[in-house]
């Protein structure tokens, strides 16, 4: 049974109420015990643990029982606090099955990789009295950029014109995050487009969660990469656009070949829902259509497309 | 190109096994060619493992593996009738590895690239290489060592054995 964290926090958190106090955790081991109230000591530092954090996909709550949201008792700060839990899992994309595991140690690499480089969440890790790497991460200051998209309430046309240069060009910085990740053996693991934030200071785009990673032999980074053509889809589209949700006159003229390479129902050529979209760009999206015979090989690859969008699209239109 | 110099790539999987027996079928007896069995090594990725241990446990049964694997290629070549001495077997150790004490490794990123690496320092003029079959989307994620090796191959004829 661990001690009590009434002294503790009497003294160092004298707002907290007494009742909600818990117990003291040196070993994080057993983190579904560690709830709120408790407080986790690691090294000279002490944590009062608020909630578990949770992510919320597709209209439900998800708990992550080894996410800690804490209060760093020492300096004040919000801190997250991710605990040891290693879990190997089947993770469905389209009809593919891709075997995933969970890695602490690879994330605590990548934070090293990273530190001081706002493009990368940051963060780092004590071991607690047990070893187990414990990755304490600052709360990033900043808004998921599929939240801001979505939350947009004007025209695509007037979207694409208007603000998608300046996404664009973030986007491209946000890949060159990745392939600096790539060119030192490293991959991301899990590009999703709520894995990625802007931040509230300057608006450049800052990843986070990196503790995924796969065994792909020939393509090693073949996963970022997909992720990485799903969220230039969503951005460009303003959002995400399946058959479904079109007319039935515009449902006829989708062919297969006009869809994900992964997704048959989500629509990557989005020139024919939006044709002002230039070829340039319409082209890169295709690479990751049913129709496409050649794929991105690098992130390189994907960038140096991009950048090329970037550049005709900041020509003044005659 | 030197048409009488042939380089397989093996893995040990039943799409290189096939490679092996059309290249013992399409050389047989003929003296003259010289044919390598190359199998590049590749260790898992240590993330997926809790600790070291577990993970150098898996790379040597895998290197073990790879290893008697080739044995068996070389004996299917001599089998169909190819001379011993035109038979040779190389087995390329990973950079990564945490049993290594070879000097020449791979830096692991791409087989096929190895492949047409050793192809073209050995100066071989053919490379066979087993294909999967695999879908457009494992080809999308996965990626394939065949196809790379067909867009890559400079200079020197590919075999693919389907």
């Amino acid at each position: 049974m661990a001690p009590s964290a009434r002294e503790l926090l009497t003294k160092m958190a004298p707002d907290f109420p007494a009742r909600h106090v818990g117990d003291l955790y040196t070993d994080t081991t057993e983190f579904m015990r560690i709830s709120h109230g408790d407080v986790i000591v690691l090294k000279d530092r002490h944590f009062l643990v608020l909630r578990d954090e949770a992510e919320r996909r597709f209209g439900m709550e998800d708990p992550k029982f080894w996410v800690k949201r804490c209060r760093c008792l020492e300096t004040g700060e919000r801190n997250i606090l991710k605990l040891v839990f290693h879990e190997t899992f089947p993770m469905t994309i389209g009809s593919m099955v891709v075997t995933c595991t969970r890695s602490p140690r690879k994330e605590t690499r990548i934070l090293d990789l990273v530190h001081g480089d706002s493009r990368f969440m940051q963060g780092v890790t004590i071991y607690d009295t047990v070893g187990n790497p414990v990755r304490i991460l600052d709360v990033v200051s900043g808004k998921r950029l599929d939240e801001k998209i979505e939350a947009l309430e004007m025209p695509h046309r007037d979207y694409f014109h208007e603000l998608f240069p300046e996404v664009l060009e973030r986007f491209i910085e946000a890949c060159q995050a990745i392939q600096w990740l790539h060119d030192r053996g490293e991959k991301h693991g899990d590009i999703r487009r709520d894995h990625l934030y802007v931040l509230y200071d300057t608006g450049r785009y800052c990843w986070i969660d990196f503790d995924y990673t796969f065994d792909f032999r020939e393509s090693p980074f073949g996963l970022d990469l997909f992720g990485l053509g799903n969220i230039i889809q969503f951005l460009v589209g303003m959002g995400q656009h399946t058959t479904q949700a079109l007319t039935p006159a515009k449902r006829a003229e989708i062919s297969t070949d006009d869809c994900s390479i992964m997704f048959p129902n989500r629509i990557v050529n989005l020139q024919k829902l939006f044709p002002y979209i230039p070829d340039s760009l319409n082209r890169i999206l295709l690479r990751y259509s049913l129709a496409a015979e050649v794929y991105y090989d690098t992130t390189r690859e994907l960038i140096d497309d991009l950048s090329r969008v970037r550049d005709a699209l900041s020509k003044p239109m005659l | 190109m030197n048409t009488d110099k042939i380089l397989i790539a093996y893995d040990g999987s039943e799409n290189a096994q096939r490679s092996v027996a059309y290249t013992a079928a399409m050389v047989g007896c003929d003296g003259g060619r010289q044919v390598e069995v190359v199998a590049i090594e590749r260790p898992p990725d240590r993330d997926l493992f809790a600790d070291d241990a577990a993970w150098k446990a898996e790379c040597a049964k895998r290197i073990e593996t790879m290893q008697a694997a080739l044995v068996q290629a070389r004996d299917m070549l001599v089998a169909a009738g190819v001379a011993e001495a035109a038979v040779t077997t190389r087995f390329v150790e990973s950079c990564r590895s945490p049993l290594r004490d070879a000097q020449e490794c791979s830096i692991g990123t791409s087989i096929a690239l190895e492949i047409l690496r050793l192809a073209t320092e050995g100066g071989f003029g053919t490379v066979v290489v087993g294909r999967r079959g695999v879908s457009k989307q494992e080809e999308f994620l996965f990626g394939s060592v065949s196809t790379k090796i067909i867009h890559a191959a400079k200079g020197l004829a590919v075999w693919v054995v389907a």
